[in-house]
């Protein structure tokens, strides 16, 4: 909901200045986005490997293989790209205020840095959270159904903020 | 479940036959709406694309229940006819009978967004008193006396 308040901002603010829209957007360096984006899909798909180790209720790895990696390693992974989407995140932003489109330079700039902004904050919220899972992961003897629920839970939140994402990324990057 | 699945199911379909329905009613009525109130295409799209959204997140509810329905392996009391009440007496869930972490949480996120707005110094103590309730709250019942 909160999201979609925020997609009603961009689309209201570009209905009224198509002109500034045209003129702005112009400067989005694509393929890195579209890099950005690759990652923090494919962190899902680690993020969901982490619930599958999971619900065989199997914190960490018992060899050296992929297919014998537990819960913390795949969260682990899954943080590292999370972090990276982050940082090319704030990477993209100082290129962008470098070019002069800042959150106070146009229409443009305020629904650019609002919608993807509060995007990067909910993905920080979630490596937070990934971080609480590994940790709980740690510190029980026996990894249970509620260490499990609670990976599951913490996946779902960034499924979510991924699907946000690829929203955000086809309005913005590719509809322009 | 069952039931449940299938009551998604109706009103998935339901609000794609109001969608079209309201779809072509517009279309029909806006010939007679005043010219200031029309649009090229003669659609009226915040109700057809909101009743069109309507059906796809009832077919997504149905779906997932239908999913959740095959994977349970077994039927739930609430389903048999031959079940007592106290066959779905199911585990609640764990629920904490007192804490004060979330009282200091509440104290952190007041600090860091007052910080926000008056001085960003604030916002630091803020930021560490919300981390420190967190991994409180998170950690209250692994360590000490409740560890497990």
């Amino acid at each position: 909901m909160f999201f979609a308040g925020l997609f009603a901002i961009y689309f209201t603010l570009r209905s009224t200045s198509p002109e500034v829209w045209s003129q702005d957007s112009a400067l989005l360096n694509i393929p890195f986005a579209l890099v950005n984006t690759t990652i923090l899909v494919l962190s899902s798909v680690t993020c969901q490997f982490g619930v599958f180790a999971a619900e065989r209720l199997q914190p960490r790895a018992t060899g050296w293989k992929i297919s014998q990696w537990g819960m913390v390693e795949w969260f682990f992974l899954t943080y590292a790209m999370g972090a990276i989407f982050v940082t090319g995140q704030i990477f993209e932003y100082a290129e962008l205020v470098h070019e002069g489109l800042t959150l106070a330079s146009s229409s443009y700039g305020s629904a650019f840095y609002l919608t993807t902004g509060f995007h990067g904050l909910h993905v920080t919220g979630g490596l937070i959270a990934f971080l609480i899972v590994i940790a709980t992961a740690f510190s029980v003897k026996n990894f249970g159904h509620k260490e499990a629920t609670r990976a599951i839970v913490v996946s779902y939140y960034w499924h979510f903020v991924d699907v946000v994402w690829i929203g955000l990324f086809l309005v913005i990057y590719v509809l322009k | 479940m069952i039931a449940n699945t299938r009551l998604f199911w109706v009103l998935s379909g339901f609000f794609l036959v109001a969608s079209i329905a309201y779809t072509i009613w517009s279309y029909v009525y806006y010939a007679d709406a005043p010219s200031e109130l029309q649009n090229e295409l003669g659609i009226e799209w915040v109700g057809s694309i909101g009743l069109l959204l309507s059906s796809t997140l009832a077919a997504l509810i149905a779906f997932y229940l239908g999913r959740l329905h095959k994977a349970q392996g077994a039927e739930l009391p609430e389903d048999r006819l031959d079940s007592n009440i106290d066959d779905g007496d199911a585990e609640q869930g764990f629920f904490s009978p007192w804490s004060w972490w979330p009282i200091v949480l509440a104290a952190g996120a007041s600090l860091l967004f007052v910080g926000i707005a008056v001085g960003v110094w604030i916002a630091f103590i803020g930021a560490g008193l919300t981390v420190i309730a967190l991994v409180g709250w998170m950690f209250e019942y692994y360590r000490g006396n409740f560890a497990r």
